[in-house]
C-alpha cells in the first residue's frame, strides 16, 4: 500500500468506500430489475429490493459527496495482511474439512493455522497449543454439550 | 454430559444399561435428519423417535436439524448420503408439497428414498373468532356474497396451511384473501386482533383457543369425522365431498438401503410406536399415532404429491 | 395478584423445583457466553430431559435457560465484542470498549446489576399487567409493526458514533442483506446464488463475522498496549457512588422501554435495547461519550433486553401464542405434557403459570447471585494474552456458527462478513446498524405488503389508526430532531474552530 501522503489522501481514496457502496447498490439493482414488481396492493418479490436498491445509490452518492468535499478525512488504518489471510485459512481450513473428517481434525487445524497471524509465533509452541485447544474443544462440544457434529470421520 | 447427569436427576428414569448388542448392525450412532428448525414439530417428533430407538438399537440415535427452503435442504442431503441405514429422515407432509411446488429439485421425491414408516397422521381445522360464523356453511356462503372480502391468514405460501385454504376456495367456489403470516402462531395472533376473519391450522394452534372458548372450530379437513373430536364436522360432510386433506410424518432413508437393516429400523419404528409415552407425546402434537409399511407410506406421497400439484396449477401458485 | 404471586412463589420454592430453576439458569448463563450457540441450541438440547418432568418443572426450566442466556450473551459481549444475539449488539457498544480500557469488571458489574432490575420490573409488569398488556398487544396489526418497525430503523441510524448519514447508509446496507433468501409473501427467490441460501443468511454468522472475526483480524497480529494489571479488587467492580447515580434514570427508562416492547410478540427484545440506546444517546447531556463505554449506554440496553426477555412471556402465558422460536420450544415441551397452551393456562392451571412467573422473579435473584462472584473468573479469563486466545475464540465461533444449521456456508458467510466488518471499520462504517437493519428489514417489508394486501393498497391506514398514528408522528419527531441536532451541532463545530 503506497500511502504516501498522510493528511491528505487523493480524491480517488477519499471517495472509495462510498464507491463500493455505489457498486453493491448497483449490482442489486441489476439482479433484482428481473423480478416481478406487482402492484401496490399485491407487491411482486421485486418491489422493496427495487426501492432498497435505489435509496442505498442515493445514500452511497452523498456519501461519496461528503467524502470528496471533507477536509478531514481520516487516512483509513494499514490493512493487518497477516492476520487477515491467517485467519482467512484457519476460517476456510475449518469449514472446508468439519463436514468430511469430524470436529477434532478441524478444530486442530484451525487453531494450528490461526496462531500464526501473530507474527512472533514460535511453531512448536504452535503445536502443542493446538493439541490442548483441541483437547478441549472436544471435551467442551462432544462431551459435555452433545453438539451432533461427528468428532472423527466415518 | 449436562444431559447424561440431568438423564439421572428424574427418579423416573431408570438407566438399565442394556446387555451387549447380538447382532452388528448397528455398531454406532445414526443420525434422523430433518428439515426445520430446532423446536419445531418436526424436531420434537425427531427427538421422541430418536430417544426411543436409541433405547431399543443400543446406539446413540442423534438428532440433526438442516433447516432450509421448505425442508428440501435436508431432504437433497439425505437422498445423496451412504445408503448404510445410519442416517435417516424425518419427513413431514410437506416433502410431498415441496414435489409439487418445486420447478426443480436436487432430488427425486419417489425414487430417492427408501421409505420406512408413517408415525402419525393429523388434520387441519378451520377456525374463526367465536361467534363470527354459525358454521361452516354460513362462512362459505358469506363468502360467496361478498367475494375477495373473507381474508384466510396461513403460515406461509406454499405451506400445507396454504394450499388447503386455496384447495377449499376452489372446491366451493368461494373467493377468499389468502393472508400470508410467518408460521402458525402469527396467523393465530392476527385472528385473536381482528386482522383476518379464518385461519387453517393444526389442533396445536387452535384447540387451546377453542376450549377457552375464544375460537370456533368450524370443520376440520380429513375425510372422516377425526377419533380424538368426533364431534366436529368434517369439510367433506359440509361444503365440498370428499375434500381430504391430512398431513402426517414419517420416517425415511436413503435410495438403497439393504432390506434387512429397513425393516430392523421399521420393525424399531414400529415397536417404539407401540410405547403407550410415544404415544401420548404423538397425540399431544395433534396426529394420530400410527405406522405404516413402506408401500404405504410411499402410495401416501404419490398421491398427496398429485393433489398438491392440481392445487398449485389451479390456484396459480407461482412455482420456485 | 399478589396472593396469586405468592401462591407461585410456594411452588418454586419446592427444593426439586428450585434446583431445577437453578440448573436452567446457570446452563442457560454459561452456554449464553459460547459464541454462536444460543438458548435455541441450549433448549433443544435439554428438551429431551424434560419428556420425564412435569409441565411446571419443564416450563421453568426452559424458561430459565431463555433468560439465563441474556445474562451469558453480554459476558460474551463485553469480553470478546461477540454478541450472540441482536439484543446484545447494543451491549458490544458500550460494553467491549470499557473491557478494552480495562474496566471489565466494573462493565460486567453494571450489566449484571442493571440485567436483574430490567428483569424484575419485567416480573413486576408480568404480574401486575399481564391482561392489559396482551390487549395492547393484540391492537398491533400489521399497519402498526410496520411502523414500529420504521422507528426502530430510525433509531438505530442515530446510535452510530459516525455521521448519521453513513450509519443510514449500513441501515439500508442491512435491509438489503436482510432480502436474500425466499420472499415471505410469494416464495420467490431473490439474491439466491446456492440453494443454502434459500432462507436467507443466518443471523449469527452476520453477527459473529461483523462483530468477532473483523476485531480477531485486527488484533490478532498486535500487542496488547502496556497498561495497568486488571484489576481483580472489588472495589475496582462496583461502581464509585457518583456512577452509580448517573445509572439510576437510565435504568428505569431501559426497563420501562423494555417492558412495553418485549410483549409485543416477535422482535421486542431487539427493538428495545435498541431503542433504549438511542433513547440514552438523545438524552444524555454528555452524546459524545457514547460508544467510547459510557456506563449508561450500557445499563439502559441491558435493562431493556431482560425486561422485554421477561414481559416477552406475555403472549405465552396468557394466551398460548409463542412470540418467538424460543417460545415455541417453551409452549412444545407444555404440549408433550398433555397441557394445552391457550387462554385458559392461567385459570386451569394456576399453579403452573404463577410458579413460572414466580420463578422468574426467583431465577432472576440466582443470577445476580452466582453473576457477581464470576465477574472475578472472567476477567480472569482477559488476563489470558490474546495471542492465546483468539485461536480459541476463532475455533468456538466456527463450531458455534456451523452447528446452528449444520451448514458449512454459514461458516464461509461468516469469514466474509468478518473481512467486510474489517474493511468497514476501516472505512469508519458502523456494524451495529446493519445488524439492527438486517433484523427488522424483513420485519418491515412483510407488515408493510400485508397492510397494501389488507386494506388494498391505502396508506392512509398507517395515520388512521390510532397507535399507528403515534408511531408516525414519534418517527417524524426523530427525524426532525436528528436535521435541527445536526445543523446545531455543524453550528457548534463551526464556532469551535479558532
Amino acid at each position: 500500500m503506497q500511502s504516501t501522503d498522510q493528511d491528505q489522501p487523493s480524491v480517488a481514496r477519499r471517495a472509495l468506500s462510498g464507491s463500493v457502496l455505489l457498486a453493491i447498490s448497483l449490482a442489486m439493482l441489476l439482479i433484482a430489475w428481473g423480478y416481478p414488481v406487482g402492484t401496490l396492493t399485491q407487491m411482486g418479490p421485486g418491489f422493496i429490493p427495487l426501492v432498497v436498491g435505489f435509496l442505498m445509490c442515493g445514500l452511497a452518492v452523498a456519501i461519496i459527496a461528503l467524502d470528496v468535499n471533507s477536509t478531514n478525512t481520516a487516512q483509513a488504518e494499514q490493512i493487518h495482511w497477516r492476520g487477515l489471510i491467517f485467519i482467512c485459512a484457519a476460517i476456510l481450513i475449518f469449514a472446508a474439512l468439519v463436514d468430511a473428517l469430524g470436529l477434532v481434525v478441524s478444530m486442530f487445524l484451525a487453531v494450528l493455522v490461526s496462531q500464526f497471524a501473530d507474527d512472533q509465533v514460535r511453531p512448536l509452541t504452535a503445536l502443542i497449543y493446538a493439541c490442548l485447544a483441541t483437547l478441549g474443544g472436544w471435551l467442551l462440544f462432544i462431551l459435555a454439550l452433545e453438539l451432533p457434529i461427528p468428532a472423527f470421520w466415518r | 454430559m449436562f444431559k447424561k447427569l440431568l438423564m439421572t436427576l428424574p427418579l423416573t428414569v431408570a438407566l438399565a444399561l442394556p446387555a451387549a448388542a447380538q447382532d452388528s448392525f448397528p455398531d454406532r450412532s445414526l443420525r434422523i435428519v430433518h428439515g426445520f428448525g430446532a423446536g419445531g414439530n418436526a424436531d420434537t417428533v425427531s427427538r421422541i423417535m430418536a430417544e426411543e430407538m436409541s433405547k431399543k438399537l443400543e446406539q446413540p440415535v442423534v438428532v440433526v436439524s438442516r433447516p432450509g427452503a421448505g425442508g428440501t435442504v435436508a431432504s437433497g442431503y439425505v437422498s445423496k448420503v451412504d445408503p448404510d441405514g445410519y442416517t435417516m429422515q424425518l419427513m413431514v407432509g410437506g416433502h410431498a408439497v415441496a414435489a409439487a411446488l418445486y420447478n426443480s429439485l436436487p432430488y427425486e421425491s419417489v425414487e430417492g428414498f427408501t421409505f420406512i414408516s408413517t408415525l402419525g397422521q393429523f388434520p387441519f381445522m378451520v377456525a374463526a373468532r367465536a361467534g363470527e360464523y354459525a358454521s361452516i356453511e354460513k362462512m362459505i356462503e358469506a363468502a360467496k356474497a361478498a367475494p375477495g372480502t373473507i381474508k384466510i391468514g396461513h403460515s406461509g405460501v406454499g405451506s400445507t396451511q396454504h394450499l388447503t385454504g386455496e384447495l377449499l376456495g376452489l372446491r366451493t367456489g368461494a373467493d377468499f384473501i389468502h393472508v400470508p403470516y410467518k408460521g402458525g402462531a402469527a396467523a393465530s395472533t392476527a385472528l385473536m386482533g381482528g386482522e383476518v376473519d379464518v385461519i387453517i391450522d393444526t389442533g396445536t394452534v387452535i384447540r387451546g383457543q377453542a376450549e377457552a372458548g375464544v375460537y370456533d372450530i368450524l370443520a376440520i379437513t380429513s375425510k372422516k369425522r377425526w377419533p380424538d373430536a368426533p364431534d366436529l364436522p368434517t369439510v367433506s360432510e359440509t361444503v365440498s365431498p370428499d375434500f381430504d386433506v391430512v398431513s402426517w410424518t414419517a420416517i425415511g432413508m436413503p435410495a438403497g438401503v439393504p432390506d434387512d437393516i429397513a425393516d430392523r429400523i421399521r420393525s424399531e419404528v414400529h415397536a417404539a410406536l407401540e410405547l403407550p409415552g410415544v404415544q401420548a407425546k404423538i397425540a399431544a402434537l395433534g396426529a394420530k399415532p400410527g405406522g405404516s409399511s413402506g408401500e404405504q407410506l410411499k402410495a401416501l406421497i404419490e398421491g398427496q404429491i398429485a393433489v398438491w400439484t392440481d392445487v398449485i396449477e389451479a390456484a396459480g401458485i407461482q412455482k420456485r | 395478584m399478589v396472593d396469586q404471586f405468592l401462591l407461585g412463589l410456594s411452588v418454586v420454592l419446592q427444593p426439586h423445583i428450585l434446583m431445577y430453576a437453578f440448573i436452567g439458569v446457570f446452563i442457560g448463563q454459561l452456554i449464553g457466553v459460547l459464541p454462536g450457540i444460543g438458548a435455541i441450541t441450549a433448549i433443544s438440547l435439554l428438551l429431551p430431559i424434560t419428556f420425564h418432568l412435569d409441565a411446571t418443572t419443564s416450563m421453568i426450566m426452559l424458561a430459565g435457560i431463555y433468560y439465563g442466556s441474556q445474562y451469558g450473551g453480554s459476558i460474551a459481549s463485553i469480553l470478546l465484542n461477540l454478541p450472540g444475539t441482536p439484543s446484545s449488539v447494543v451491549t458490544c457498544l458500550e460494553g467491549y470498549p470499557l473491557a478494552q480500557s480495562k474496566r471489565a469488571g466494573l462493565a460486567l458489574f453494571v450489566a449484571a446489576f442493571s440485567s436483574f432490575i430490567g428483569g424484575m420490573v419485567g416480573v413486576a409488569v408480568l404480574v401486575l399487567a399481564a391482561i392489559p398488556m396482551t390487549l395492547i398487544a393484540l391492537r398491533f396489526g400489521a399497519p402498526e409493526y410496520a411502523m414500529l418497525v420504521i422507528l426502530g430503523l430510525l433509531a438505530a441510524s442515530l446510535i452510530g458514533t459516525g455521521s448519521q448519514i453513513r450509519s443510514f447508509a449500513m441501515v439500508v446496507l442491512g435491509i438489503a442483506l436482510g432480502l436474500v433468501g425466499a420472499d415471505a409473501t410469494t416464495g420467490y427467490y431473490r439474491f439466491v446464488a446456492m440453494p443454502e441460501l434459500a432462507d436467507g443468511i443466518s443471523l449469527v454468522s452476520l453477527a459473529m463475522g461483523l462483530f468477532g472475526v473483523s476485531e480477531i483480524i485486527r488484533n490478532a497480529s498486535r500487542r496488547s498496549p502496556p497498561g495497568p494489571a486488571l484489576s481483580l479488587a472489588m472495589r475496582d467492580v462496583i461502581p464509585t457512588r457518583a456512577e452509580a447515580r448517573q445509572l439510576a434514570f437510565p435504568i428505569v427508562r431501559g426497563s420501562s422501554i423494555g417492558s412495553f416492547f418485549g410483549a409485543l410478540p416477535g422482535t421486542g427484545a431487539a427493538i428495545a435495547s435498541f431503542m433504549a440506546y438511542a433513547m440514552e444517546k438523545r438524552v444524555s447531556s454528555t452524546p459524545e461519550k457514547f460508544g467510547t463505554g459510557h456506563l449508561p449506554g450500557l445499563a439502559a440496553p441491558e435493562s431493556a433486553n431482560n425486561a422485554a426477555a421477561q414481559t416477552g412471556f406475555i403472549p405465552t402465558l396468557t394466551l398460548g401464542i409463542p412470540g418467538d422460536a424460543v417460545m415455541a420450544l417453551i409452549i412444545g415441551a407444555l404440549i408433550l405434557n398433555g397441557i394445552i397452551p391457550g387462554p385458559r393456562l392461567m385459570v386451569d392451571q394456576p399453579e403452573l403459570f404463577w410458579g413460572v412467573i414466580a420463578s422468574f422473579f426467583v431465577g432472576n435473584i440466582i443470577l445476580l447471585l452466582i453473576n457477581i462472584p464470576l465477574i472475578k473468573l472472567w476477567v480472569l479469563l482477559l488476563r489470558i494474552p490474546y495471542q492465546k486466545l483468539y485461536p480459541v475464540v476463532i475455533v468456538m465461533i466456527c463450531v458455534g456458527v456451523y452447528s446452528h444449521r449444520t451448514s458449512v456456508t454459514d461458516v464461509v458467510l461468516t469469514l466474509a462478513f468478518g473481512v467486510l466488518g474489517y474493511l468497514m471499520k476501516n472505512y469508519r462504517f458502523e456494524p451495529a446498524p446493519v445488524l439492527l437493519g438486517f433484523v427488522l428489514g424483513p420485519l418491515l417489508e412483510d407488515n408493510f405488503r400485508r397492510t397494501m394486501l389488507l386494506y388494498s393498497g391505502d396508506f392512509t391506514v398507517f395515520l388512521t389508526r390510532p397507535i399507528s398514528a403515534v408511531l408516525v408522528a414519534c418517527s417524524t419527531f426523530l427525524i426532525i430532531f436528528a436535521i435541527w441536532s445536526s445543523t446545531s451541532v455543524r453550528r457548534k463545530s463551526v464556532q469551535s474552530i479558532p
